[in-house]
């Protein structure tokens, strides 16, 4: 069952807070990676409701968001709609083929449910690799920003447009939050508790899972919007399969069913990204077996491990107190 | 060409490429139907049998080598992954199953790009096996024939194996109940260390036999698995006959239809694994009932 | 209220489920008894639709349900617990109860809303965990509580929907005898407008509540009748009783 602790509020303030920071006093650089940890972090919020609430690991979180990028950056570049429908209509398009997929996969449940993922994330991604529509694998240019002159800002500009991806994060988490904490979110965790049992108590478990990831698929479109405004250029690479893997790594080093975890892993991940970087090109080495270290050492990850030494401390204390 | 050939063609094509596939299911499904654990790294053990058979092949000057000593390494690789993570993961439920075995893709996408760079490699058949033989008119490199022989004597062994012999009786009844067979004083680590050593090495063999035919690339493990994981669905899970039938299926399809309907070939496949899961979620032969 | 007609159930050639037919009134409380592997638990699963039967019809007032799904014949009243406790472990017992609260009230689907902050899922919480003697524990988790507070939170749940039928299955299964009377004094402060099935294998606590008994063996119903029947009929003795002393 989601709680929002202090201790996740406070994380959660201080990430965003150090991400505002160093956009503001960082140089263009600097502003690079708080957009591209804001991103991450967002698919990573979309990937935690479903898979650290509901129980619903996917392997196509990444597709996802290529799709919703692909749908604005069709819209805005070749159709020249407004960008604010454009985006509306991108997410749309996320969440559709998000419910789609958990509507044919949820009925089969646990394993068959992530090859399903994996499996139709890679079909995404075979189609538009293979569009030449869509530019195929050399992908498409002339993307646009959001105008907001007309509230007196200028998302061309990088620091503004870097906070207003860290409000993004914000806005995602806000979201996912109130949604946890409503009754569709305390249904989800029954269901990833005991899928029968809440479907012998009446709750139409395969409607609601279906629902679940529509809303998930939906932030994911919100992370592909982002995407798509960052570079202003997107390929299919967006789609690949690595991506999914990635965004399922930070979800699971930075804490998975913590929600703010992932927010940290997220600019955890991107940092360390870039500081191994520097000494290798060889990061996939990195990633995989900080995933399998993180969970054979019990797959709490960063965050979850912190919070889980901090209330069993508290416990303990409390008892020696009572005893 | 003509219709008829045309078709002949294709079919030995289908045919070729099933059996791939059938050499990566059928470790697969077997390994999930006995161990109940689904190894994503299976597609990256391909890949290591293709690399690695490549570097024998030019260290040995012989694709026989390479042919029998591959699958070994790939098994020698299969084997350290069991004692260090596969056993311990077996009650550890599907999810970290998946994220540990995930986590081994990536891992060895790097391993190959450190030991043998980013380009696509390849590898030629063997002397013997080089050129083309007629078959019904139609002329077909003769070393495809070859990896179609091979598939069908590995099937043909396998389910003489399963269906005739003490150890399939073994292996039957334990992924109809584990407990059960236990109780039977069925060795059951034994067992399920020596069934995922074959599938290791049945990888092995079809990275191998695969490189002459597609060069080996850093992509090549991904972009089996998910053919892979189709058959073994659509067959369903841990079903020997299931991997038998689903190969021919997804094989057929995918060849085939790259030929007769270029355009949406690629979706084929999936739009089956969709139907599939809504009509029969078990797969079309389910292992248990 | 209740009512079946000719309910088959076979599994591989073997039949668990022998053309059982029986109505209850509303209200009523019927006890089905009969020795292990009767086909008991068979027969709930049918009626709750975790199975479907082969042949046969379950109708709730009047209207067939058999083609309906778990969760749709739960919406339409019906509600069990089962024989293995089967609760959301990692929650606490409030959470459990709300969860239950909330889907019997079709509030579990709000998205502006916390269900666990609802006026009248908070009162059924509470209603609920009085029921079943759990107030004390409301904030424990699951997976921390004794086994008698998880067989008391089994019924919980069941009741926490608000069903107009409840099916428990063997609700003192494991627990010690103090608890029994516990069970006993709960189904007999049930509201009278409930109408109940129970599978139990406690007999005093079986004649004491039921209105009726139904004797199932071997998936056949061989006996129907009033407490004081089935004390003195042969067949049930004669099927029955051996098995009881067996078992006790």
């Amino acid at each position: 069952m989601f709680h929002q602790t202090p201790a996740r509020s406070f994380t959660l303030a201080v990430v965003l807070a150090a991400l505002v920071a160093y956009a503001t006093f960082g140089g263009f650089f600097a502003r690079e990676i708080v957009i591209e940890i804001a991103i991450l972090a967002i698919l990573a919020i979309s990937l935690d409701f479903v898979a650290g609430f509901g129980g619903m690991v996917s392997l196509f979180h990444g597709a996802v968001m290529g799709l919703s990028a692909y749908g604005y950056s069709v819209l805005t570049a070749k159709f020249g709609i407004h960008p604010i429908p454009a985006a509306f209509a991108g997410i749309f398009l996320a969440a559709s083929f998000g419910a789609a997929v958990a509507a044919i996969a949820s009925r089969t449940s646990g394993i068959f449910f992530i090859m399903a993922t994996l499996a139709f994330g890679q079909m995404l991604y075979t189609i538009i690799f293979k569009s030449r529509w869509l530019g195929g694998d050399d992908g498409m240019g002339g993307i646009p920003r959001f105008d907001a002159s007309w509230i007196g800002l200028d998302f061309n500009d990088s620091l503004q447009f870097a906070i207003f991806a860290v409000f993004g994060i914000a806005v995602c988490y806000g979201i996912a939050a109130l949604l946890l904490r409503s009754a569709f979110g305390r249904t989800m965790c029954g269901i990833h508790g005991n899928e029968p049992r809440m479907r012998a108590l009446g709750v139409s478990t395969w409607k609601h899972k279906t629902a679940a990831f529509a809303i998930s698929s939906a932030i994911a479109g919100v992370a592909g919007v982002f995407a798509a405004q960052h570079t202003q250029y997107i390929s299919p690479e967006l789609l690949f399969w690595t991506v999914s893997g990635e965004v399922l790594i930070v979800v699971i080093l930075g804490g998975l069913g913590t929600l703010v975890g992932p927010v940290l892993g997220a600019a955890i991940f991107v940092l360390l990204k870039h500081e191994v970087g520097n000494y290798t090109d060889h990061w996939h080495i990195v990633v995989g077996l900080l995933l399998i270290v993180t969970v054979m050492a019990g797959g709490r990850g960063i965050y979850g491990q912190a919070e889980h030494w901090i209330t069993g401390r508290s416990r303990k204390a409390r008892e020696s107190l009572n005893a | 060409m003509s219709d008829a050939a045309f078709w002949i063609l294709q079919l030995l094509n289908a045919l070729q490429y099933s059996m791939l596939l059938f050499l990566l299911s059928i470790g697969l499904t077997v390994i999930f139907g006995l161990l109940h654990f689904m190894n994503l790294a299976h597609g990256a053990l391909y890949m290591m049998g293709a690399y690695i058979g490549i570097s024998i092949t030019s260290a040995t000057g012989s694709f026989w080598a390479a042919f029998f000593l591959a699958p070994l390494a790939v098994t020698a690789i299969g084997a350290v992954l069991y004692f260090t993570l596969i056993r311990r993961l077996r009650n550890a439920g599907p999810m970290n199953q998946v994220l540990v075995t995930f986590g081994l893709i990536f891992v060895f996408l790097d391993i190959v790009r450190l030991g043998w760079g980013d380009i696509a490699l390849g590898l030629d058949a063997p002397t013997a096996l080089q050129g083309t033989t007629k078959f019904l008119s139609v002329s077909y490199p003769t070393y495809r024939f070859f990896i179609i022989g091979l598939g069908l004597v590995v099937m043909a062994t396998l389910m003489t194996i399963v269906s005739r012999t003490q150890i399939g009786a073994m292996i039957r009844a334990s992924v109809e109940n584990d407990d059960m067979a236990a109780a039977m004083g069925i060795n059951v680590g034994r067992l399920f260390f020596a069934v995922f050593c074959v599938g290791c090495a049945l990888a092995g063999l079809a990275g191998v036999v695969a490189a002459p035919v597609f060069s080996a690339t850093t992509g090549m493990g991904i972009s089996i698995l998910i053919p892979t994981l189709i058959v073994v669905v659509i067959g369903g899970l841990g079903s020997l006959q299931g991997a038998v039938v689903g190969s021919l299926i997804v094989g057929s399809i995918e060849t085939i239809g790259a030929a007769v309907l270029p355009g949406v070939a690629s979706i084929l496949i999936y739009v089956l694994l969709a139907v599939i899961l809504v009509v029969r979620p078990a797969g079309l032969i389910p292992a248990r009932v | 209220m209740l009512e079946v007609r000719d309910l088959c159930k076979s599994f591989g050639g073997l039949d668990v489920t022998k053309k059982v037919s029986f109505a209850l009134e509303p209200g009523e409380r019927r006890v089905v008894l009969g020795p292990n592997g009767a086909g008991k638990t068979t027969l709930f699963n049918l009626l709750v639709g975790e199975l479907l039967p082969t042949s046969g019809d379950i109708l709730i007032n009047g209207a067939s349900v058999t083609a309906l799904s778990v969760d749709q014949r739960a919406m339409a009243g019906m509600s069990r617990s089962y024989q293995k406790n089967n609760l959301f472990e990692d929650f606490t017992v409030r959470e459990n109860l709300a969860l239950a609260a909330a889907a019997g009230l079709s509030k579990e689907k709000w998205i502006a809303r916390d269900s666990f902050h609802d006026p009248e899922v908070r009162e059924i919480v509470l209603d609920v965990a009085n029921q079943v003697a759990l107030t004390d524990i409301l904030d424990a988790p699951v997976h921390s509580a004794s086994y008698g507070n998880r067989r008391q939170l089994e019924v919980g749940l069941a009741l926490a929907t608000r069903p107009k039928i409840l099916l428990m299955d063997e609700p003192t299964s494991g627990v010690g005898p103090g608890m029994i009377g516990a069970f006993n004094k709960l189904i007999s402060d049930l509201p009278r407008d409930l109408t109940v099935v129970i599978i139990e294998h406690d007999l005093d606590l079986a004649f004491d509540v039921a209105d009726r008994i139904t004797v199932l063996n071997y998936g056949d119903v061989v006996f129907e009748g009033t407490p004081d029947e089935t004390r003195g009929n042969q067949i049930v003795r004669d099927i029955y009783l051996g098995d009881w002393q067996a078992d006790a």
